[in-house]
């Protein structure tokens, strides 16, 4: 392997490899606004300076390759100099507003310029500033807070394949904003705000609502499509505040869909069933877990019964109903269900060439690896039970006992006769089969809401229940 | 045209007949340098008589354009392109109007010429947006060189082919900048790009693309009907051959665009003699010998030669040849400020230390001129041009830096006199 030498240190490198990447593998980091390795170089920002040597002029780190016995210095006074002149200039118009800014404590202005830049400002001249267009219900823009790395830009045109983002007029009076100031199109624009260096562009979902800081981060996997984007729920006190996307270079890259970023909100709902609950006549009353548990052992032990199992649900999950309903409910029959129209993983696919797939559910590979037929057309029988984890589309059901077991939301109890809650993806540890067959695991953020249980205790205590003294 | 003339161009200039095509057959014997090369030089043959001519490039870095040309590569399956900048933006620069108007067959010639000599086919004016006439009067000579075949299809029997398309630019200094007008030519905004990789390997639409300045492409028919050597030894210094149109500006009694060998004039023998000297009688105190961008001399500097490297010697640079005199009563203060805020105004705005530094130079040198400033900010204001020249994308921040830097360096006292309140804007 070709080596170079940084900071002293002799490093490899793969050919083609910029200087901001192999340093930051030798552990050695070099300042970055405009570069992001998922987008192409434009060397703007010029925070990245480094000195190579033979070469007269400061160079930046993202835009030049290591070459074999290239020698540079990322910590030379020239280098130093370079970079508080930059930051410098970058806070020039900036307005400082930290303390009412959203991205502070995450802000990449904010860390280099504590990390690079001056405390003393030599400008005393006025600000330049901004009348801000609407950007649509996604992004909040406060374009004097921007330093113009168009990162913005060019994740547009080339991640999400969409121009619409631009720079208007030039030098001083630049403005990064959409096209003749429309609202942004794109279904990926919360990628906009994750990339935006500053507090410029930000979620208006996540608008004023927590301090950065303040957040607890659990890796886990987007249940939105059956893509599998990695993904970080970031969340305190059992609620969740938004989700951003984890890199994984083989699924998602650096980015995820507005509707996986999203989708976290329909677990929060004040709408969501959390109460055992039965329907009597054409409302709907707050039971005992005891007397559900005991009407669905009941009803689901005879003849024509049908099991609904969510492709929504984690390996775990589907393999324990499996092996329930072989002491509970032998004579059941089990089939999936997720997204209509796409039941089985042939007909699965890309939906929009970037991230998105056909099936709206994140385990269909893993319920046809169980070997579970999917369900065609409406269910039909006398019990019909459906296991659910929140997203999988609910068929047309006739029955006449239906029961949901799971996540359901208000708008969807009326298709079933009673409801035993269970928990969402943000609630559980699991294991999930994207459509390619990697196996990724989710993991728990949140503790259950209300008196919703775990599918493994409702199962559980369906099978051996002894007492009638379970948590009301 | 007799090959011994000292000038190449100005005695075609200022008569409005000579830009046609049967003016320039039957005086300039023109065409004839293509069909010698169409009729029996290889394009390597070409390029090496350019490389022989030592011509460099005339917009500005005076990059010698034989080799420029040796960069183009050969094998490469892409199509390859051959774009002559007719930007001309440096303020004070207005030869290669005069090449437009007077004799645009020159021009046409040249990029015939230089178009085998690399393999184009399809070669690019990009003409700047306020040359309304000129880019008119280039079409119409377009017209009649293509209706008499010396564009188009099978030119002089050769099988060789050319068109040439002429883009105007909408008015920004940026895209005489090769890379900010290759991405004006393509649609784009005229910023600069990242070099590498330089246009030689992807220039326009991503193909291997020589861009040069007018006035070197219409000196090409010249080097082939006169030969590298002779045309080298037309220049009276080491590797620079052929004439300079130079753009003589300001103060001087004769300002006009003028025609000399290579390195055969001081600055003073150009002011003095060409120029008639100061005008109404008055001292010499500035001199801004190449272009806006350039640093400035003082009256005692200028008894350099007008050429790329003596020039180079005493800190300075030609730049497109285009000398501005200043004379002894002219406010620097005010005039650097001007020069500043052109450039703060032409910044594109991509990269941060022109985008803001320029600015923020313009803002300083306003507060001076109006007696806002305090004394520190000389000093500020030549560090903040210190963070810019050398550090941006491209060489408009170098630009705008370089007539700060030594305008303080050289009459800081007049800057002083503005901090210190001695003096005000009147």
């Amino acid at each position: 392997m070709p080596k170079c030498t940084i900071d002293g240190k002799e490093v490899d490198f793969k050919a083609g490899e910029n200087l901001v990447t192999v340093a930051k593998r030798a552990g050695i980091e070099i300042p970055v606004f405009c570069y992001h390795p998922g987008l192409s170089v434009v060397a703007q920002c010029r925070m990245c300076y480094v000195e190579v040597e033979k070469m007269p002029k400061l160079q930046t780190a993202c835009s030049t390759q290591a070459a074999e016995g290239m020698v540079v210095k990322t910590q030379s006074e020239a280098v130093k100099k370079g970079r508080a002149g930059t930051m410098e200039f970058l806070l020039l118009n900036h307005p400082l507003d930290c303390p009412i800014c959203d991205k502070a404590g995450e802000c990449d202005l904010q860390d280099n310029s504590f990390g690079h830049g001056s405390e003393f400002m030599r400008h005393s001249e006025e600000r330049r500033t901004y009348v801000d267009v609407d950007m649509g219900p996604v992004i909040q823009k406060n374009m004097n807070r921007c330093i113009h790395c168009t990162r913005c830009i060019r994740f547009g045109e080339e991640v999400a394949g969409i121009h619409e983002m631009v720079a208007i007029k030039r030098g001083n009076n630049i403005d990064i904003t959409t096209i003749d100031g429309k609202q942004l199109k794109t279904e990926y624009a919360g990628n906009y705000s994750d990339i935006c260096p500053t507090g410029s562009l930000t979620l208006k979902d996540f608008r004023f609502r927590k301090r950065a800081w303040m957040l607890k981060k659990t890796p886990t996997v987007c249940e939105g499509c059956s893509k599998g984007c990695n993904m970080e729920v970031q969340h305190e006190g059992n609620v969740v505040y938004r989700c951003v996307p984890r890199e994984n270079l083989e699924i998602n890259k650096y980015w995820m869909c507005d509707e996986g970023r999203f989708n976290y909100q329909y677990a929060q709902d004040p709408s969501r069933i959390v109460d055992p609950m039965r329907k009597a006549g054409e409302s709907w009353l707050v039971t005992r877990w005891d007397e559900l548990l005991t009407a669905l052992r009941n009803d689901s032990g005879g003849e024509d019964v049908l099991f609904l199992v969510g492709t929504d649900l984690t390996l775990e999950e589907m393999k324990s109903v499996q092996e329930a309903a072989r002491i509970w409910a032998p004579r059941a029959a089990i089939r999936s269900f997720g997204t209509p129209g796409v039941e089985s993983s042939a007909q699965d696919g890309p939906k929009d060439g970037i991230l998105k797939m056909k099936s709206k559910t994140s385990n269909l590979k893993g319920a046809e690896t169980l070997g579970i037929p999917p369900l065609l057309g409406a269910a039909k029988s006398t019990v019909v039970v459906v296991f659910r984890g929140g997203r999988a589309e609910l068929p047309r059901i006739e029955a006449k006992k239906a029961y949901g077991v799971g996540v359901f939301l208000e708008k969807e109890r009326n298709s079933v006769h009673a409801i035993l809650p269970g928990l969402s993806f943000l609630e559980k540890d699991g294991t999930i089969l994207n459509h390619q067959g990697t196996s990724q695991t989710l993991k728990r953020a949140l503790l259950p809401r209300g008196k919703s249980k775990a599918l493994g205790e409702i199962l559980m205590l369906v099978l051996n229940q002894k007492s009638s003294e379970v948590n009301p | 045209m007799s090959t011994n003339a000292k000038t190449l161009f100005v005695q075609h200039f200022w008569k409005d007949s000579n830009r046609t095509l049967d003016y320039y057959l039957a005086e300039m014997n023109g065409y004839e340098a293509a069909r010698k090369v169409l009729g029996g030089m290889t394009p390597d043959q070409v390029v090496e008589e350019v490389k022989k001519a030592n011509i460099r490039g005339r917009g500005g870095a005076g990059f010698p354009m034989g080799m420029k040309w040796s960069f183009i590569p050969k094998n490469s399956e892409k199509p390859k392109y051959l774009v002559c900048n007719a930007d001309e933006s440096e303020p004070g620069t207005c030869k290669d109007r005069q090449i437009i108007r007077y004799t645009p067959h020159l021009l046409i010639e040249g990029l015939l010429i230089g178009s085998y000599a690399i393999g184009c086919k399809h070669a690019y004016v990009y003409i700047r947006g306020e040359y309304v006439r000129e880019a008119l009067l280039l079409e119409a000579a377009i017209e009649e060189a293509r209706a008499k075949g010396f564009l188009g299809k099978n030119i002089f029997g050769s099988g060789f082919e050319l068109e040439i398309t002429v883009h105007r630019g909408a008015g920004a200094y940026i895209c005489g900048e090769e890379t900010g007008l290759l991405n004006s030519l393509e649609g784009k905004r005229g910023e600069p790009r990242v070099k590498p990789p330089f246009p030689a390997v992807s220039g326009a639409f991503s193909c291997p693309t020589a861009v040069n300045n007018v006035e070197s492409i219409a000196n090409v028919p010249h080097i082939i009907r006169m030969g590298g050597e002779a045309f080298a030894q037309l220049g009276k210094i080491d590797k620079s051959g052929g004439t300079r149109l130079i753009s003589l500006s300001g103060h001087v009694n004769r300002p006009g665009v003028y025609e000399v060998p290579a390195g055969s004039m001081t600055l003073r023998q150009i002011i003095e003699e060409l120029g008639g000297g100061v005008w109404k009688g008055k001292k010499l105190k500035a001199v801004i010998p190449g272009g806006s961008s350039s640093p400035v001399l003082t009256a005692d500097e200028i008894d350099a030669v007008y050429d790329v490297e003596p020039l180079m010697k005493i800190g300075t640079m030609m730049g497109s040849a285009a000398i501005m005199v200043v004379d002894e009563d002219t406010d620097l203060v005010k005039l650097l400020l001007r020069i500043t805020k052109f450039y703060a105004h032409e910044s594109c705005g991509q990269c941060t230390p022109c985008r803001e530094g320029c600015h923020w130079m313009e803002s300083l040198l306003h507060k001076m001129v109006h007696g806002e400033a305090k004394s520190t900010d000389v000093d500020l204001l030549v560090d903040v041009a210190g963070n810019i020249g050398g550090k941006t994308l491209c060489a408009l921040g170098d630009a705008a830096a370089m007539p700060v830097q030594s305008f303080v360096k050289k009459f800081r006292s007049e800057f002083d006199a503005y901090v210190k309140g001695q003096r005000s804007h009147a």
